[in-house]
């Protein structure tokens, strides 16, 4: 039973049609890359797996369950997590803050025990207290907790954001271009963070990525998109001596 | 102990005030005065749950202390006292000291509940539409009141002042003072403690990045609806206490004058700061107060000075061309208020010491 | 269905008053994401303008003694040239200062809201509660319209109104500086490089709607000729929440949502209890603008992921 199993999807937008009949399958622990020029239609595929758009035609299922229509938090809540291609973390709450209100969809205390510190929320509190020091500490952030985000070079955001969808213990990660932006050493820097989150974490992870060199360093599998539609799927090898691929990024000329 | 020393001087300076009030030695304008700062704490501090930690612009905040100032009226008259409308009393008089917190709470969940006229469109809209949304509300909510002939309509409602009666007879303490400090307390403690947990910075995540939140696994929903209720049931509480230190209420009293007073002391404070809010709410009702005594000491003045022709008299009319200008001047010195969105304590961090909310 | 149709050209000429209002909330918004509260007290402003501009020139009692016609001719663009005055040095003293600083929206928002009741209370502290009332400018006439009464001066609000949309339209779709409004409420920092300064378009911005609002203020006043100081502020209130159901933003959504208040007033006025006015009002435009959370005119707010 596959992890992730993704049939005929297809979005319009109005008269513009976004996602064709796209399907995609992944197992436990793998990491998987999709790529694809500009406007191809892959942060749309993770918009819709996210649960933020619905799907025009097409099915989701993700751990045997049907995502179809479920709002964001409830697809979280079932053990997916996701960073943006633009950081958004909240700004104005420390980054410890940050982290943990990852674990909010885990809550298991009210209005009322929040306001009248019942021992419920004095537990609740300290695990997730325990659980974000924990996340910071394994991702080398455990000095900036204090700090705010947006005092924080790109960088450590980026690491941050990374931080706080780990927190939330998925068993699906989706990372939306996370080498965007990054200088060079920082890309060496995140491509080791991420292969270690893989091993350490042992979660699958499904990535959108421009960059050639963390693709293929880190993907064992990759799926090539281009105007909505899947075009290729094979190993990084593969896909750079399929001409199909080769001419949705250079053009026909390119042959 | 030290950390409890803000506490304890809060509790010494509430007991000192109703001590001083008990022995007479409060002028009873004073005793008025106070009591309504308390009240204009609670409406400030629960409108800054909406407008400075969500960061919604709601500008109709006066319809649910309305709903409150009602709900309490309705309520203490039907438990306490023998009325036309409602027939004899519920519950003997002498009850009324220890049922009164029944009202207070029955005001603030009815108007908790009108809070979801506004919480629910706000799943689909934002800012300035959500603020006509809550303008709407204000202006519906008062046009409901003064169709209702039976609770007054447009005359408005009285007969609480018995009830405070009722109160005193039991034991001749100043009962209102008393209950505003306890609202006030209630109110404090329920933002701050909302606002310091994981449960409650939902709100904070779903001002500052909404997509985020909503990612994150937080019912982004769920956590309008919940600020939306409280902020509108704690300001039903304020109306509450309004009503009764009043004895007489008017759904005008409410309309949108009402509504932003509360939106420049919540501006003025700072935008999610509790302590700046507080500050801001003792500073605009002090100024409101003392300018009445300074204007006709600044008329006297000028016609000294022969600055004002013979036949003017400067009015009290001035006071409210005054606060406006005073309040634009102190915007452009302090664009982000007293204290911006940092607390007293993040300011003077030293205070840390003295003080804990826990 | 005679009643109705009276009713129908009470409310176009109710509805003439909102719109010319909500233009100024409109393309102030438009240019600057600024609910400029203050501009239903600007709408007061004009009013009190035609006032004692027309009683200085107007025969009998006037310094000039003019005749009413020429009277009318000359309060007209003094009216708008005065009230546009009254909006730009509120910009300029207010709001520009606030903006420089980088202060958050809605404290500009709030300083609007203190402007207003500054000219609301400094009026009534100025010149007292005694109500003013504006001397007739125009011959009254009533045309007969199968059975409708309409007088002439209803017929020049509703003209005048249509007018000045005509020309705003001109204005904003034809000469330079409409364009720059245009790309400003597009994207503020590209408008330098078009090579016109945004203080400009802004400055320009305020004399559009405050002239407007001045006018609406002098038509009102021709035709409910007793001013107070707080006439503006309901009016505006309504106004601003007629150009958000519009779509604010929009000089179309302005002029529908301005008709569209007008007529659900007039309308549950006349055939309901008038106390039901606001009800129904503010309730219908609730529901409007739960089912369309940007106005009739309004772009969907779209997040990019």
């Amino acid at each position: 039973m596959p992890l992730l199993e993704i049939t005929g999807l297809t979005k319009r937008f109005g008269g513009l049609q976004a996602l064709s009949n796209f399907s995609f399958s992944m197992g436990e622990r793998e990491l998987v890359g999709l790529i694809g020029p500009n406007g191809a239609g892959k942060t749309t595929v993770f918009n819709i797996v996210s649960g933020f758009y619905r799907p025009t035609e097409g099915s989701i299922v993700f751990r045997r369950q049907l995502l179809n229509g479920l709002k964001p938090h409830r697809v979280t809540s079932m053990g997916m997590a996701r960073t943006f291609q633009n950081i958004r973390l909240w700004n104005d709450l420390t980054v410890l803050d940050n982290i943990r209100l990852a674990r909010y969809a885990r809550l298991d205390y009210g209005f009322w025990d929040a306001v009248l510190r019942t021992g419920r929320y004095r537990r609740a509190e300290k695990a997730v207290e325990t659980k974000a020091r924990e996340v910071l500490e394994l991702m080398e952030l455990a000095e900036y907790a204090g700090e705010f985000p947006k005092n924080l070079p790109y960088g450590l955001q980026r690491r941050v954001e990374l931080a706080r969808a780990l927190a939330g213990n998925p068993r699906l990660l989706l990372l939306d271009e996370p080498a965007a932006g990054l200088g060079s050493v920082d890309v060496e820097g995140l491509i080791r963070h991420i292969r270690w989150i893989y091993d350490e974490f042992k979660i699958s992870i499904w990535m959108i990525e421009h960059q050639m060199k963390v693709v293929m360093s880190l993907c064992q599998r990759l799926s090539v998109m281009d105007f909505g539609c899947a075009i290729a799927e094979g190993t990084p090898e593969e896909i750079r001596r399929n001409p199909e691929v080769v001419r949705a990024y250079l053009g026909d000329g390119a042959l | 102990m030290q950390r409890y020393a803000v506490n304890v001087l809060f509790c010494a300076a509430a007991v000192a005030l109703v001590g001083l009030a008990q022995a007479g030695m409060l002028d009873k304008y004073v005793l008025t005065i106070i009591t309504f700062m308390g009240i204009n704490c609670i409406f400030a501090v629960s409108l800054n749950l909406v407008n400075g930690y969500m960061g919604e612009f709601s500008c109709g905040h006066g319809g649910f202390m309305c709903v409150g100032a009602y709900t309490g009226s309705l309520l203490s008259v039907a438990f306490f006292t023998n009325s036309k409308l409602f027939g004899p009393a519920l519950f003997p008089p002498e009850l009324a000291p220890f049922l009164f917190p029944l009202v207070l709470i029955g005001a603030g969940s009815v108007a908790a509940l009108f809070g979801l006229i506004v919480a629910l469109p706000s799943f689909h809209t934002r800012d300035d539409y959500l603020a006509i949304i809550t303008i709407a509300a204000n202006y519906i909510i008062i046009s409901v009141v003064e169709n209702i002939d039976a609770i007054g309509g447009p005359r408005g409602f009285s007969g609480m002042r018995r009830v405070v009666g009722a109160m005193s007879d039991v034991a001749d303490v100043p009962w209102m003072l008393i209950w505003t400090i306890v609202g006030l307390f209630v109110c404090v403690m329920t933002i701050y403690r909302l606002m310091t947990s994981t449960y409650g910075k939902g709100i904070s995540a779903v001002c500052q990045n909404e997509v985020a939140a909503e990612i994150m696994g937080v019912d982004t929903n769920r956590v309008k609806i919940m600020a939306f209720m409280v902020s509108s049931g704690l300001a039903g509480l304020s109306g509450a206490l309004y009503a009764h230190v009043y004895g007489y209420v008017n759904a005008q009293a409410f309309n949108i004058l009402k509504s932003t007073e509360g939106l420049v002391i919540v501006y003025l404070g700072g935008m999610g700061s509790i302590s700046g809010v507080l500050l801001a709410a003792i500073a605009f009702t002090l100024l409101v107060e003392a300018l009445r005594f300074v204007m006709p000491w600044l008329n006297d003045i000028l016609h000294a000075a022969n600055l004002l022709p013979a036949g003017y008299e400067l009015s009290q009319v001035w006071k409210w061309v005054i606060i406006p200008l005073i309040l634009i001047l102190l915007m452009q010195f302090r664009p982000e208020g007293f204290l911006g969105n940092r607390e007293l304590t993040q300011v003077f961090p030293r205070l840390k010491r003295w003080i804990t909310l826990k | 269905m005679e009643i109705f149709l009276q009713q129908c050209v009470n409310a176009l000429q109710w509805g003439s008053f909102y719109a010319l209002i909500a233009l100024g909330y409109t393309l102030v918004y438009g240019v600057l994401r600024l609910i400029n509260f203050a501009h239903g007290d600007i709408f007061m402003v004009g009013a009190y303008l035609a006032f004692y501009i027309s009683t200085a020139f107007l025969a009998p009692e006037g310094l000039f003694g003019f005749s009413r016609g020429l009277t009318l001719a000359l309060t007209i663009p003094l009216t708008m040239i005065f009230t546009s005055l009254v909006g730009v040095t509120l910009e300029r003293i207010a709001y520009r200062p606030l903006m420089r600083k980088g202060a958050h929206r809605l404290y500009v928002v709030i300083t609007a809201l203190m402007c207003g009741l500054v000219l609301e209370n400094g009026n009534l502290a100025l010149l007292g509660a005694s109500r003013k009332t504006l001397p007739a400018l125009l011959d009254k006439s009533v045309y007969d319209v199968g059975g409708i009464a309409v007088t002439n001066l209803k017929l020049w609000v509703i003209f005048a109104a249509v007018l000045v949309f005509f020309a705003l339209h001109f204005v904003v779709t034809k000469t330079r500086m409409g364009m720059a409004m245009r790309a400003v409420s597009w994207n503020k920092f590209a408008l330098p490089l078009m090579g016109i300064p945004l203080d400009s378009v802004i400055v320009f911005t305020f004399v559009l709607g405050s002239g407007i609002a001045g006018l609406g203020g002098m038509l009102f006043a021709m035709s409910y000729p007793v001013l107070e100081p707080y006439m503006g502020a309901m009016t505006g209130w309504k106004a601003f929440i007629a150009a958000v159901v519009g779509g604010i933003g929009d000089i179309r959504g302005a002029f529908v949502g301005g008709f569209l208040l007008a007529f659900v007033e007039v309308m549950v006025a006349a055939f309901l209890p008038s106390t039901f006015r606001d009800l129904f009002a503010f309730s219908i435009l609730l529901l409007i603008l739960w089912q369309r959370p940007t106005g009739i005119f309004g772009r969907p707010l779209i997040s990019k992921i």
